[in-house]
């Protein structure tokens, strides 16, 4: 097990359900919960007794230039088509498991998805399409794994998507904005030595890139803040990192 | 308006929701006039300040817009669904600031919390909101303070421990007890628990 067990979940379900464990206490507590799902009840019933809590602030009233500042975004997004309005992680799964999808074509919608929302972004759709192309081959099963570190805690979320056996697209949501001489830069990490694996930019919420080294099984892939236009080497610490599992 | 759009507030917030499911933005507007003011007093709560609660109350409503097919009735209310949206992203947000707010609150925490009577003399419109801040005045202070450390100020258990110099066991078993006494208290007044 992950150093959770009976007795620790008992240890620790009230600070769970209030919010107050560590990131890795939470994870670990999670991953139980995962694979026991009969105390998933239990939990739910202390968390709805937390959530009461929600309701007991002193009450304060909303401008109303608040409520016109979320429905200006809202209404904006209900008039474009339903698509580009999911999130960018559900286009990637349901374009990904439609079984008699070809592999390349899921990939080549999945960018067009990730996109076509963002006028800012709209300038890199022929560049990546092109470049997915080249990622056609024989369709099979695709892996998602999810990145964690530094990023995470700041509320970016990222997945790395293998399209075919060693190419893949990071998929970044809500990264953290870096200084305008500085860039994310994506590294491939082969037996402790780091290859560049391309440059993006967060703009908007969302962005997906083309890792431009191919990845094997027990690769690293890894995400860090470099001068503009990349670095030979990492010179800064990781965002994100995760094990390929391939 | 249209003829739709008139009957909107007629309607329960699950079917709103499942409109909003369907990018209709006049359901998402009927959610927001229900349930803006508590996920903003909630979010101010949190965040201490204005523009930061709105920022707060904004990402979280843009949010459940977004992922309004991640609802599911069965395991929340929608009001429930729509603030634990506002706190999960505020206490990532109060995370994220880190020290910048410690020392706030460890001057808060040395001072003697408020007596009920004083805290809960505000009178308040909605009765649910009225009898969780009654439950609430009935749990020890030290408890509950316990519990608004972690909910609304998004400190970890370990950091509360260090915050008001007791063990780390103290802290869980008062935990553990606010929890148990506001269940009780509220199983006997029957009241509805937020699914």
């Amino acid at each position: 097990m992950n150093g959770m067990d009976h007795r620790r979940f008992e240890e620790l379900k009230d600070a769970y359900v209030l919010g107050a464990l560590p990131e890795e206490e939470r994870r670990k507590f999670k991953e139980y919960l995962a694979a026991h799902p009969e105390r998933r009840a239990e939990i739910e019933e202390l968390g709805a007794v937390a959530a009461l809590l929600a309701l007991s602030p002193q009450e304060h009233e909303p401008s109303a230039e608040l409520r016109r500042s979320v429905m200006a975004t809202v209404e904006a997004e209900a008039a474009r088509p339903p698509a580009s309005r999911r999130s960018p992680f559900a286009w990637i799964r349901e374009s990904l498991s439609a079984r008699n999808f070809a592999l390349g074509a899921a990939a080549a919608l999945l960018v067009i998805g990730l996109f076509s929302w963002s006028m800012l972004l709209r300038g890199e759709v022929q560049d990546l399409q092109g470049r997915v192309q080249s990622l056609q081959g024989q369709p099979q099963e695709p892996q998602m794994v999810e990145l964690g570190g530094a990023g995470t805690e700041q509320g970016a979320r990222a997945e790395l998507v293998t399209l075919q056996g060693d190419r893949a697209v990071l998929v970044v949501e809500n990264m953290p904005p870096v200084p305008e001489d500085k860039t994310y830069q994506i590294w491939v990490i082969e037996d402790d030595v780091p290859k560049p694996g391309g440059l993006f930019k967060p703009r908007g919420d969302s962005v997906a890139a083309v890792v431009e080294h191919p990845l094997g099984g027990g690769d690293v892939i890894a995400v860090t803040v470099e001068p503009e236009g990349g670095s030979p080497k990492p010179t800064s610490k990781p965002m994100l990192a995760a094990e390929v599992r391939t | 308006m249209t003829k739709r759009g008139r009957q909107y507030p007629l309607l329960a917030d699950e079917d709103l929701i499942s409109l909003v499911e369907e990018g209709d933005a006049q359901a998402f507007a009927v959610l927001y006039d229900r349930h803006g003011r508590a996920a903003y007093s909630l979010a101010y709560r949190m965040m201490g300040e204005r523009q930061a609660a709105e920022d707060l109350t904004q990402e979280a409503f843009l949010k459940a817009w977004r992922s309004a097919a991640s609802y599911r009735a069965e395991r929340a209310s929608v009001r429930t669904w729509i603030l634990s949206i506002v706190h999960n992203r505020g206490i990532d947000l109060l995370r994220s600031l880190g020290s910048r707010r410690r020392m706030q609150d460890k001057i808060e925490a040395s001072a003697p919390t408020s007596q009920p009577s004083e805290a809960f003399a505000e009178s308040w419109g909605n009765a649910q909101r009225e009898r969780v801040r009654e439950g609430l005045g009935t749990l020890p202070q030290e408890q509950l303070k316990i519990l608004e450390l972690s909910y609304f100020s998004g400190y970890t258990h370990v950091e509360i421990a260090d915050l008001l110099d007791l063990p780390l066991g103290t802290v869980k078993g008062r935990m553990r007890l606010g929890l148990k006494k506001m269940k009780e208290y509220f199983g006997s007044q029957d009241m509805v628990m937020p699914r």
